[in-house]
């Protein structure tokens, strides 16, 4: 499988289902992986980009273990249960821990179509998400200790004056210490600085 | 007034006092019958008293003769009761010698008519006076009669048969009585036969003064029996005593006692038994009475117990209802037992009754409770076998959904992949098969029991259901009526399959009450011979009825409005009855609820038009 096309993976422990549900997803252009139990999907799930459709009721690790599982992932893919017949107890569970969404078994294929559609766009947002955060913590990791001090009090709004009162050192050397701290994370304005401290967690 | 006459007056009366005593106790108490004897023998002692003395003052020798004469009638009387009195009680001497002793006696008391002028004398001649404490007395003297013999040796006889009755006694350890009655009765036996023997054969002249042994004698055996009469009394007090012990244990347990009396059918009956079997204090009872009283489920039972306990058992010991005139019924507890007299009939009956409604009560309901549970049991069953079968079709129904809407995209494809189409085509068939396995195992499952037709009388089997569920009735607070004739003819059927049909109807129309706030909360079941010659069974309830666009629905599979409701039921239902050739429908009633109906053919070898 080419690299970037996202992967349906179904599991199901009846096989015509499986085959029903797999040979429907591929009519449909999507790309598609069938496994016989959770077990199997666990062990060959790699960490290509995609979501997964499973039965909820399903003999040894069920829908529900299944998704406790893959929670654990680097890449958590969104998973979709499929069932005969939703009873509203189990259905808040799986909600509740997450699960991108809950259909009959015998739903309209729009339905199905919809929220695996939806499940993918969330996978390939989580993903960039996760990406571009390790990024930005790559860029946040050339700062020397002094660069992070001065970068604490820039984001809290204080002025250089009082920068350099607060830790000793000349005003001057606070500016030279601003003008790395821009160049290294390739910003140009204090209001980009924060924005871009914020969204990679530090000093929050 | 002269000493003689005083001591003998004295002694005459103190015995008729004595007798007049042990008359009037065996008057109050006619099994007494020791009281009847000893009252005889001090009337015969007073008796003999007053002959002595005209002896004693008699003025010729035909006066004293005469006097004599009469003393022994009084010597009869004396001797015979006393005979008996001792084996009434002291229940001692052998019964042919008290025979010999009577027969003598009695014999003694014809030749006493027949020869001579008295037993004693063939004639007596003349008078002489003696000096008795100190003033002259008459003694007669004349030719002895040789038979009074029989006299003697009856008082000998007397005097053995005292003799065995009192060694039979102390034997028996009664030392006093022994004494006190057998002693003191030998005692003046002994001193009585003496003088007769010394003064009648002439060897002593001295007047006869037997009276005072007579007396004596008397005295003793009146001692005895008024100890009795004191010891009764201690007796009585006793038992006043052991009687307020008992009520105030009797009352602390709320025990209602009564006694019956089998020979009079008389009930006597504590206030406490009065209160819980609910009659007025001063109603006279009798069996019937109370057997009016135990609920009439429950009579049969009753009386069986008291014959069994009468017929030999002794003892009984039951629970039953009451159903009292204000219509409340109450739990007793009654056991008791029975007294019989030697020849083993009842005498009578003593029992003690306890209210135990509230124990019995809470055991009813955590019996409900048990039905209830077991209900839900059932019910949480059905839920997972639907449920499962439900999946199992399911799955193959999604399949073939699934690949129809495979097939049908891959067909929009500008070259479709036809061995792609083909082997979705072959799915769905494979999937439609196991569907319809699914189905037909289902349907096995019901065909189960092949019906077993039999005629059937229609108000047996609406009794039957009734019977069944009128406990989980009781339970929802649903009051359940039946009103089926019995003069409807019989129907063919399978007897199981119409009951569970029944069963059914009856059930869902107590659901439709459940929730509901009417006031009144009814299910009736009627039956009828309708004009297309068929019976026809209505089950009503008072709910809120069907909606009219469900009506034509509800005996769909799997239609329902209950919320744990499966849908199977009714459907079931009409299963049935098609299969016996009948019909069943569903309309609301007018005056609010649903009737649900059913009709079935008649048994036509009964009816054969």
């Amino acid at each position: 499988m080419s690299e970037g096309i996202p992967i349906v993976h179904i599991v199901d422990d009846d096989a015509a289902f499986l085959v029903a549900v797999a040979r429907l997803l591929k009519a449909a252009g999507y790309a598609v992986r069938t496994y016989s139990s959770a077990a199997e999907l666990l062990a060959n799930l790699g960490d290509d980009a995609g979501c997964v459709v499973a039965d909820l009721r399903m003999p040894g690790m069920d829908g529900l273990d299944l998704q406790d599982a893959l929670s654990r992932e680097t890449n958590p893919p969104p998973v979709i249960f499929l069932t005969g017949e939703g009873d509203i107890p189990t259905t808040v569970k799986a909600m509740r821990q997450g699960a991108e969404d809950f259909l009959t078994k015998r739903g309209p294929k729009e339905d199905l179509f919809a929220a695996v559609d939806r499940a993918l766009a969330r996978d390939a947002q989580q993903r960039q998400e996760r990406t571009e955060r390790r990024a930005l913590h790559d860029r946040f990791d050339t700062l020397t200790a002094r660069e992070r001090d001065v970068l604490r009090q820039v984001v809290a709004g204080r002025l250089n004056k009082q920068i350099a009162s607060d830790l000793g050192i000349s005003e001057r050397m606070v500016k030279l210490h601003r003008t790395a701290i821009t160049t290294k994370l390739r910003v140009r304005s204090v209001a980009e600085l924060t924005r871009l401290a914020q969204a990679a967690g530090v000093f929050v | 007034m002269s000493w003689v006459t005083i001591i003998w007056s004295m002694a005459a009366s103190a015995s008729l006092t004595m007798a007049a005593m042990n008359l009037l106790i065996w008057w109050k108490q006619r099994s007494a019958r020791a009281n009847l004897l000893f009252s005889l023998t001090a009337i015969g002692a007073a008796a003999f008293a007053y002959c002595e003395l005209s002896m004693m003052r008699a003025q010729t020798p035909a006066e004293f003769a005469a006097a004599l004469k009469w003393g022994h009638v009084a010597i009869w009387f004396v001797v015979v009761p006393l005979v008996g009195f001792l084996r009434l009680y002291l229940h001692a001497g052998r019964l042919w010698l008290a025979w010999v002793v009577g027969g003598t006696r009695t014999l003694a008391l014809l030749l006493n008519f027949l020869i001579g002028q008295n037993l004693n004398y063939l004639e007596v001649v003349r008078l002489v006076p003696v000096s008795l404490f100190g003033e002259p007395v008459m003694v007669a003297q004349g030719v002895p009669n040789p038979w009074q013999i029989v006299a003697h040796v009856n008082v000998f006889l007397l005097l053995v048969f005292c003799a065995d009755v009192t060694v039979t006694v102390w034997r028996r350890g009664e030392h006093r009585k022994a004494v006190m009655v057998g002693g003191s009765i030998i005692l003046f036996q002994l001193v009585a036969f003496a003088e007769t023997l010394l003064v009648f054969w002439g060897f002593v002249r001295a007047p006869i003064t037997l009276s005072l042994a007579f007396l004596g004698l008397v005295a003793a055996m009146g001692y005895e029996l008024t100890r009795e009469v004191l010891s009764a009394a201690q007796t009585a007090r006793e038992l006043r005593e052991n009687e307020a012990r008992m009520s105030l244990a009797v009352g602390a347990a709320d025990l209602g006692l009564w006694i019956r009396d089998f020979t009079r059918n008389e009930i006597w009956a504590s206030e406490t038994w009065r209160r819980l079997f609910d009659f007025a204090s001063p109603e006279s009872l009798t069996f019937e009475h109370v057997l009016q009283r135990v609920h009439p489920e429950d009579r049969e039972a009753v009386e069986r117990v008291m014959a069994e306990a009468r017929a030999g058992k002794g003892q009984y010991e039951t629970d039953f209802r009451l159903l009292l005139p204000s219509g409340e019924v109450r739990w007793i507890a009654s056991r008791g037992g029975i007294e019989f007299d030697a020849m083993g009939k009842a005498l009578m009956a003593r029992g003690v009754a306890r209210d135990i409604t509230a124990t019995k009560k809470s055991e009813q309901e955590s019996h409900l409770l048990r039905q209830e549970i077991a209900h839900a049991g059932r019910v949480s069953l059905m839920g997972q076998l639907a449920s499962a079968l439900a999946h199992e079709i399911s799955q193959p129904l999604g399949a073939i959904l699934r690949n129809a809407e495979a097939a049908d995209l891959f067909m929009q494809q500008a070259s479709p992949d036809l061995d792609e189409i083909r082997a979705i085509v072959a799915d769905i068939r494979a999937d439609d098969q196991r569907a319809g396995m699914v189905i037909d195992r289902m349907r096995a499952l019901l065909r189960r029991n092949e019906l077993d037709v039999r005629p059937i009388a229609v108000g047996e089997l609406v009794a039957d259901v009734v019977d069944l569920v009128q406990a989980d009735a009781l339970a929802r607070r649903v009051k359940l009526n039946a009103d089926v004739s019995d003069s409807l003819p019989r129907v063919r059927g399978d007897r199981v399959h119409l009951q569970q049909v029944l069963l059914n109807l009856i059930v869902n129309g107590m659901d439709a009450l459940e929730g509901s706030n009417r006031q009144v909360r009814q299910v009736d079941v009627a039956a009828h011979l309708n004009d297309a010659r068929m019976v026809e069974i209505a089950v009503g309830d008072t709910g809120s009825g069907i909606p009219d666009d469900a009506l034509p629905r509800v005996f769909d599979p799997f239609y329902t409005t209950k919320p744990t409701g499966m849908g199977i039921g009714l459907a079931v239902s009409r299963t049935i009855i098609e299969a016996h050739g009948g019909r069943i429908w569903a309309e609301n009633d007018p005056r609010g609820g649903a009737i649900f109906r059913f009709a079935l053919p008649l048994d036509e070898e009964a009816a054969p038009s």
